[in-house]
């Protein structure tokens, strides 16, 4: 029984440290936002005496937050759409036909899973210029769905196998088209696939940082990450206005997390599991 | 041909051409042409190049002291990471499990520094290490914290680990938390019956559970410690010197910020493809083996 206590003890303490240091720059991100220069450094560990936002109108303004953040909202948007619209065809169609050229496509489409980003980025930039998609908020939207549709589609080939047939043999005898049987039928039963595949792509899209770096040369057209690098670059001392500026980058993204934890989780989880 | 099977060809290649376009065009043929230019003396910028077969390879390999380093940088990081991240993450999962109560709260801490992008951690640490730290050193009797924690190459690796963790850690937990709910509470309750430490249950009992869990997270932990770019870039920018640049770095340097040699760049890259595939295929053999044991 003392042996149980101990371990009981232990394990609290592990737990609250752990939480401590996982907590603890996020804390010291948001106190010192608030602070002048000068407070700041007196103690850093301390809460602020007064409220002070200065640095974060400055940081408004620094890193452009409207126009990033709806840049980085047009990219994620056109991307997890454009994403789940194609997987979703090909996902469905490649599940449901057997043959040798549906297994080989397939296994392209994985197969590719495993290409590191940074092998394919030289002739990707040249092949972004060829096409004229550099440097716009849109082509960047468009070539996320290029490199994110293989993973979802190995999802919703997974997911469709769990659909019984016999819905979509019902609505053909009924006279369904096939597209018109996809959409209408099948497309809403696969809503869980999707909503794992959407949060699993906006975790990337929104946080991703090399791809917009090697893409975009116009600061109008910065996501919301790659304006905090600049600033970073910029007031690399400045730490009051660099930390407001981080604090307003992660806040989306922590807001979007307060209010879907519990699909989070349970994307991360089941796009894991699945694979 | 007979007409229906050529009805459903039709019909397959329409479902198919939406992602297969996208994908082309952005993943296949990139991919193809990174490997077809790792042959060439191509510089990015000149329509004529020459091929000059595995000059690249051999170069990169004998002569290019800096990519050896950063080569050998990432696999010591691989390595920690792989090890580290699950370890940390496996026990955090079995604690958070274990405890009913406050399994919640504690989940949404530990996996919180997950949603926040690895570059923007990169940026809260280096205020963290270069600031912070020394301060509560002055102001405190914990003086080991005041050291070079960026700038020295003795701790800049440790700090790159600390932060990758600090961002990754969470991920892996949930998968792990996911497979532990998996196990069924009535055989942790006959081990317990029969007199099984909490040790021997989890070793016992608990592990040949989860073994398709740690297969998975061994192999998204592998795959992204190999792609390590955005922490070390954040933290210290592969410095000092170039005592931190790890691969990813090395040919981002190479192709862009420096030679533009894209040939020699591509080279780089088709290696670091191959070391990938030949780490994730030996680690998924191994492991397959341990789940069909299990």
């Amino acid at each position: 029984m003392r042996q149980k206590k101990v371990t009981d003890l232990f394990i609290t303490l592990f737990l609250c440290v752990g939480a401590i240091i996982s907590f603890f720059p996020i804390y010291l991100a948001v106190i010192n936002s608030v602070k002048t220069q000068g407070e700041m450094f007196s103690s850093f560990i301390a809460l602020p005496t007064k409220l002070h936002f200065e640095n974060y109108s400055q940081a408004f303004d620094k890193i452009n937050l409207l126009n990033s953040t709806l840049n980085s909202a047009i990219v994620s948007v056109i991307g997890i759409g454009g994403i789940v619209f194609c997987a979703a065809l090909a996902g469905y169609k490649l599940s449901r036909t057997s043959g040798r050229l549906s297994n080989m496509i397939f296994f392209l489409f994985i197969a590719s899973m495993l290409v590191p980003f940074h092998s394919i980025m030289i002739p990707l930039t040249r092949m972004a210029k060829n096409l004229h998609v550099s440097g716009s908020t849109y082509g960047l939207a468009i070539i996320y769905i290029g490199l994110g549709v293989n993973m979802a589609i190995f999802l919703y080939h997974g997911f469709v196998k769990s659909i019984p047939r016999e819905l979509e043999e019902a609505a053909r005898i009924d006279g369904c088209g096939e597209f018109q049987t996809f959409f209408r039928i099948i497309f809403p039963l696969l809503l869980p696939i999707t909503v794992t595949i959407a949060i699993l792509d906006f975790l990337w899209i929104w946080n991703d940082f090399l791809l917009p770096l090697l893409m975009l040369t116009d600061s109008t057209k910065y996501t919301l990450i790659l304006s905090t690098n600049t600033l970073f670059g910029e007031y690399n001392k400045e730490w009051s206005l660099i930390l407001a500026a981080l604090v307003l980058t992660a806040l989306p993204v922590i807001v979007i997390y307060a209010f879907f934890q519990k699909f989070i989780m349970q994307g991360i989880a089941e796009g894991a599991i699945k694979g | 041909m007979p007409i229906k099977s050529y009805r459903k060809y039709i019909s397959l290649l329409a479902f198919i051409a939406p992602a297969f376009i996208f994908y082309t065009l952005f993943l296949l043929i990139p991919t193809i042409g990174g490997m077809y230019y790792s042959f060439t003396d191509w510089n990015g910028l000149n329509p004529n190049y020459s091929f000059n077969g595995l000059a690249n390879f051999i170069e990169a390999l004998r002569e290019d002291p800096d990519f050896v380093n950063s080569l050998l940088f990432t696999l010591k990081y691989v390595l920690f990471m792989v090890v580290l991240q699950n370890v940390l993450a496996l026990l955090l999962a079995v604690f958070i499990e274990s405890k009913t109560r406050t399994k919640g709260f504690f989940r949404t801490i530990f996996f919180m520094p997950n949603m926040i992008s690895t570059i923007i951690s990169a940026f809260m640490w280096t205020f963290v290490f270069s600031q912070v730290l020394p301060q509560i050193a002055e102001k405190t009797v914990m003086k080991f914290l005041d050291q070079l924690w960026i700038g020295d190459p003795k701790y800049s690796f440790y700090s790159i680990i600390i932060v990758s963790l600090w961002n990754g850690v969470g991920y892996m937990m949930i998968i792990y938390l996911a497979a532990l709910q998996g196990v069924p509470q009535s055989l942790k309750e006959a081990a317990h019956i029969d007199g099984a430490t909490p040790f021997q249950a989890f070793r016992n009992v608990t592990m040949p559970m989860i073994t398709h869990a740690i297969t998975i997270c061994f192999f998204l932990t592998l795959n992204g410690a190999f792609k390590v770019y955005e922490v070390v870039y954040g933290l210290t920018g592969g410095g000092p010197g170039r005592s931190t640049q790890v691969i990813t770095m090395n040919i981002y340097e190479e192709a862009f910020s420096n030679n533009f040699r894209y040939g020699y760049a591509s080279a780089k890259s088709v290696i670091l493809f191959i070391i990938i595939l030949i780490f994730t295929f030996i680690q998924i053999r191994v492991m397959k083996k341990k789940e069909v044991e299990a």
